[in-house]
């Protein structure tokens, strides 16, 4: 009731038009307690979210670099060990070997489907409003909204020795070079790789179209004009223009690259040989398995910086972009 | 939120800890029984093995107030939840990988008041000793900590159609006459064997253990498992074995995309005729008997010199009640009556495929001659008598198989890990394990 | 824009290559799904007899019915709580703008990048200490956490972007913060809302990790755990692990393709924002 009194006298204030002293007092009394009453209001809106953030997300995130320091098994005490969990991430190779293969998946996770996502969403630019096309991006899309355990188990299966791959492989005369492909030292991580990018690719390349097709076309008839060819048209109007969506689409692919679980954990546990040990799934052993709760967290706490090291120079992508 | 971060992890944890001893059980001194209120016992087991199912449907049809909340996963899967199960979902009978860890850390009930009340003690020793740890975690002597629902003979299956093509008349009685029917496989286009050995499972360490059986003794090994002080696997005949296996593996006696399949697959090919041997255990000869009824034939693994004693992995089936259990009498009721009633133990044998535990002179149901079942069977006799029985390298300590063991065995195969390297490395992780 | 034929063609080949590429997996999923089970077939045959029975039979032993329900009774914890307490800051700090919301702010962003193995370790024993494992709020509690710094994010620019006449104009003629929210923004916001819904659906329906780690029984799961969980049990029989698999993607299959605009939309715009 109050409120909607001030405000009215808030309102009517507005048709004075000589300086009343006395009006104009009460007019900025009214406003400053109108401001503090929203500011009242709108920290106990902000409340709930950030009760259940603070004891979910930061609570955790603090008691992860917490644990850091300990030597604990979970159960009994812990005790101290300063930068020890640290040395040892710097000296095991199979926890650093995790985080190598991580920023390997890279290559596969972020640039195949960036790179494969300019080409064909280039290509198909031309004719995006056909049938064809928009057909497409319901089907492009799919990998994107199954869970990615599904995505998992489907290309286990398609990469074993008897699987799909390899009997199109044998089919184009490719035989020889048939493998169980997730069982293979030299090839288990690329072909865990090669999940991702089926996964990504589609979100990649839709969003590159989308982006595609807000540049403006005359941009493109001043290139016409001035003769060049699709190449040169290719790198001085559309990469640029794009700087935004790519940016966008390397940074959803480097988070989902580096901190991989659900694939590994699914195709092939970390096998061969820790060949595609990654370190979601090395936290997961370690922590739960192999009860060394401090280096767990170690890794955790690395793969978290890690995470926001190669992530934030990303977002100068997105800043500046066109305009 | 500053209050939990101030003190140390786990410094004001009063879990499993407490709980120990204190379950003890009321009917102390009778025999404890499942009493006649419903009782739902939870069983967490392993998948793709009816036995524990069979077992507990027919405790229910003699015992009709008990009925079974069952789980089932992969023996990978129950390996890498095992401490936080028992602690934070406790069943009543769970199925266990290795329990000296466990048992250091107070997850599993001690099982010594039943195995008194029940008369356990008077059986075989050597059945249990397995399942004994004793305070500083080493096994082999101690308080009980879980009870077999079987145990099992390991050895060499055979396909005997592809044994007779390739000239293999009798099961090889040396190492040397085996490598003979290897190369002879491998000679007739037939793959030796379709050992299992991808994702966490690493199963070349059956034939690895085998090999070190044929070379050297098994006590030193069995030491080793049961972590007694000073024990290494890193011996002159275990590197002899591990030359031994890598020689099998540059010769290519192994099916080439070993490390890329699992157990599943491993069967799947060996009843499909598309492997002479697999390694493997006697839970499966049940299974065998069934599907490939004939034509599948068992041997120990031979010695290195004819006529040397043999021996082989022998384990119990091992099931655990938890420290934090609700229903530990009966559980333990029932261990005692599959290894007691005699339609349990005619499970064991027909479904399971192994020797029952209890005692020496309890009841053994027939089994047909010729088959695989009998095979094993008697295999376990000539065991029992060369004193050959070892527990599996794998069962070391929780994390040895899957962090230790698999990816060495899988770098091997890869021609990336050498014979004296696995065993150097393994050696350097079972250390770092038992010591931290 | 003009393009050459050839152009067109090559486009077109290359879209079915890429289609092609990305059905694959799931004909090869249901092909193997119809063959005998406790087989091993081999890559794409087609089997000699279809074995449907396979579908029923994993439908009895994933409990499909129970998973179900499981994953609704998560979505219902999780989405719309996550939805309204989101909004509700998203509000507070893009439209009433508080002093020192900015510091709010950036506090959420923090958490905006943040992979779940970051903090499962003390999440688990969080859970455990609240006696809350195994149990289907050991997902939702921490899901909605999880979700904050995204669904504020989201919101935020959303009450940034609409213009202030319309709410100055509100309250001109009198509005209540809260007639405000409830009357003019609520309603303006449906879009961001739908999509941010959508998203989080999504993320709840295929969240694995806390499903692993945080409950064991499948049937308190969320899809995608209960999967994992299928795999974990039946990863030994491949058409029935195959069965399984499609009858766990079905729901999402079909929503998806129901509601396919607004699901492209939502994936497009949230790594876009995100």
């Amino acid at each position: 009731m109050s409120q909607q009194r001030l405000d009215r006298t808030d309102a009517d204030s507005r048709e004075v038009t000589a300086p009343d002293a006395e009006a104009f007092e009460r007019r900025r009394r009214a406003l400053r307690a109108r401001r503090l009453r929203r500011g009242w209001v709108a920290w106990a809106l902000v409340v709930p979210a950030a009760a259940f953030y603070v004891v979910f997300v930061l609570k955790p995130i603090v008691l992860t670099v917490q644990y850091s320091f300990y030597d604990w098994d979970g159960v009994t005490a812990a005790s101290w060990v300063g930068l020890g969990n640290y040395a040892k991430l710097l000296q095991d190779p199979e926890l650093g070997g995790s985080i190598v293969h991580a920023f390997e998946l890279i290559l596969y996770f972020s640039f195949i489907p960036v790179a494969l996502g300019l080409a064909t969403a280039a290509i198909i630019r031309k004719f995006a409003t056909s049938r064809i096309s928009v057909v497409s991006r319901t089907v492009l899309f799919l990998p994107q909204i199954i869970p990615l355990v599904a995505a998992g188990i489907m290309w286990t299966w398609l990469l074993s020795t008897d699987g799909l791959v390899n009997q199109v492989l044998r089919a184009v005369g490719l035989g020889s070079i048939t493998r169980a492909w997730l069982g293979d030292f030299h090839t288990a991580l690329p072909a865990v790789g090669v999940i991702g990018a089926w996964v990504l690719f589609g979100l990649c390349m839709l969003l590159l179209l989308a982006g595609m097709t807000k540049i403006d076309p005359s941009l493109y008839e001043a290139a016409r004009i001035d003769g060049a060819g699709a190449w040169r048209e290719f790198f001085s109007i559309t990469l640029p223009s794009l700087r935004q969506e790519v940016g966008v689409c390397l940074t959803v692919t480097v988070i989902a690259a580096l901190a991989s679980f659900d694939i590994v954990y699914i195709s092939t546990q970390g096998g061969p040989g820790n060949a595609t040990l990654v370190p979601g799934l090395e936290i997961y052993y370690l922590a739960f398995f192999q009860r060394q709760v401090g280096t767990a967290s170690a890794l955790a706490v690395a793969l978290m910086l890690l995470v926001l090291a190669v992530v934030l120079p990303l977002q100068r992508l997105n800043r500046t972009g066109d305009s | 939120m500053t209050a939990t971060a101030c003190s140390a992890p786990g410094g004001d944890n009063n879990n499993a800890a407490n709980t120990q001893g204190s379950t003890s059980t009321s009917t102390a001194g009778g025999q404890p029984t499942c009493g006649t209120a419903p009782v739902k016992l939870k069983m967490y087991i392993e998948t793709g093995f009816p036995l524990p199912k069979d077992l507990s449907d027919e405790f229910t049809k003699q015992y009709p107030n008990v009925t079974f909340d069952v789980r089932e996963d992969q023996f990978a899967v129950i390996t890498q939840n095992a401490p936080r199960v028992l602690v934070d979902d406790p069943p009543d009978l769970m199925r266990l990988p290795q329990v000296s860890e466990l048992a250091k850390d107070n997850l599993l009930l001690n099982l010594d008041p039943y195995a008194t009340a029940f008369g356990w003690d008077k059986w075989p020793q050597s059945q249990l000793e397995q399942m004994r740890v004793n305070a500083d975690g080493s096994r082999g002597d101690g308080p009980l900590y879980a009870m077999g629902l079987n145990f099992s003979m390991t050895g060499v299956f055979y396909n005997k159609k592809l044994a007779q093509q390739i000239g293999m008349t009798a099961a090889p009685t040396t190492l040397a006459e085996l490598d003979q029917d290897l190369q002879k496989a491998k000679d007739a286009g037939i793959v030796g064997i379709a050992q299992f050995n991808g994702g966490a499972t690493g199963g070349l360490a059956f034939p690895l253990q085998n090999l070190m059986a044929a070379y050297g003794d098994p006590a030193p090994i069995n030491d080793w498992i049961f972590q007694k002080k000073g024990a290494s696997i890193d011996t002159p005949t275990n590197l002899q074995a591990a030359e031994h296996l890598d020689k099998w593996i540059k010769a290519g006696y192994f099916a080439k995309d070993i490390n890329s399949f699992d157990y599943a697959t491993m069967m799947s090919r060996f009843i499909g005729g598309k492997s002479l041997f697999i390694f493997d255990g006697d839970w499966e000869s049940g299974n065998l008997d069934k599907q490939m009824a004939g034509n599948a034939g068992f041997f120990i693994m031979p010695p290195a010199q004819a006529g040397g004693k043999q021996a082989a992995m022998s384990a119990p089936l091992t099931y655990g009640i938890s420290a934090k259990a609700a229903n530990p009498d009966c559980a333990a009721f029932f261990l005692n009556w599959v290894a007691t009633n005699d339609k349990a133990r005619t499970i064991a044998v027909q479904v399971g495929g192994s020797h029952p535990m209890g005692p020496a002179d309890a009841f053994m149901p027939p089994v047909e001659a010729n088959t695989v079942t009998a095979q094993t069977l008697d295999a376990g006799a000539k065991i029992g008598k060369d004193n050959g029985a070892m527990d599996f390298i794998a069962n070391a300590t929780g994390a040895i198989y899957a962090k230790s063991w698999t990816p060495n065995l899988q770098k091997m195969v890869a021609g990336q890990q050498t014979p004296q390297g696995l065993l150097t490395a393994v050696q350097k992780d079972y250390e770092s394990e038992i010591g931290g | 824009m003009i393009a050459s034929r050839r152009e067109l063609w090559l486009g077109r080949v290359l879209l079915v290559v890429l289609m092609l590429v990305t059905v694959m997996p799931f004909v090869s999923l249901f092909v193997t799904a119809l063959h005998e089970s406790g087989t091993y077939p081999p890559g794409l045959a087609w089997p000699e007899v279809l074995h449907w029975s396979n579908f029923a039979t994993a439908f009895q032993s994933a409990q499909m019915g129970k998973l179900l329900v499981s994953s609704v009774l998560i979505e219902l914890g999780v989405v719309p709580v996550a939805l309204l307490i989101g909004t509700l800051a998203g509000f507070a700090i893009g439209h009433l703008r508080p002093p020192g919301g900015r510091w709010i702010f950036l506090a959420f962003l923090l958490g905006l990048t943040l992979p779940f193995e970051g903090v499962i370790v003390p999440l688990y024993y969080q859970i455990r200490d609240m006696g809350l494992l195994n149990t289907r709020w050991a997902i939702i509690l921490p899901l909605i956490g999880l979700y904050m710094p995204f669904a504020v994010f989201w919101m935020r620019a959303h009450f940034v972007n609409m213009p202030d006449d319309v709410s100055e104009a509100a309250r001109i003629d009198g509005a209540t913060t809260w007639q405000l929210f409830w009357r003019i923004h609520l309603p303006l916001s449906m879009p961001a809302l739908s999509s941010l819904g959508i998203l989080m659906f999504l993320w709840t329906w295929n969240q694995f990790l806390l499903a692993v780690v945080l409950v064991d029984d499948p049937t308190k799961r969320t899809m995608a755990g209960a999967l994992g969980a299928f795999q974990g049990q039946w990863g030994t029989d491949i058409p029935l692990l195959c069965a399984g698999s499609l009858l766990i993607l079905l729901p999402t299959l079909v929503l998806f393709v129901v509601f396919q605009r607004q699901f492209v939309t939502a994936l497009l715009q949230g790594s876009v924002k995100g």
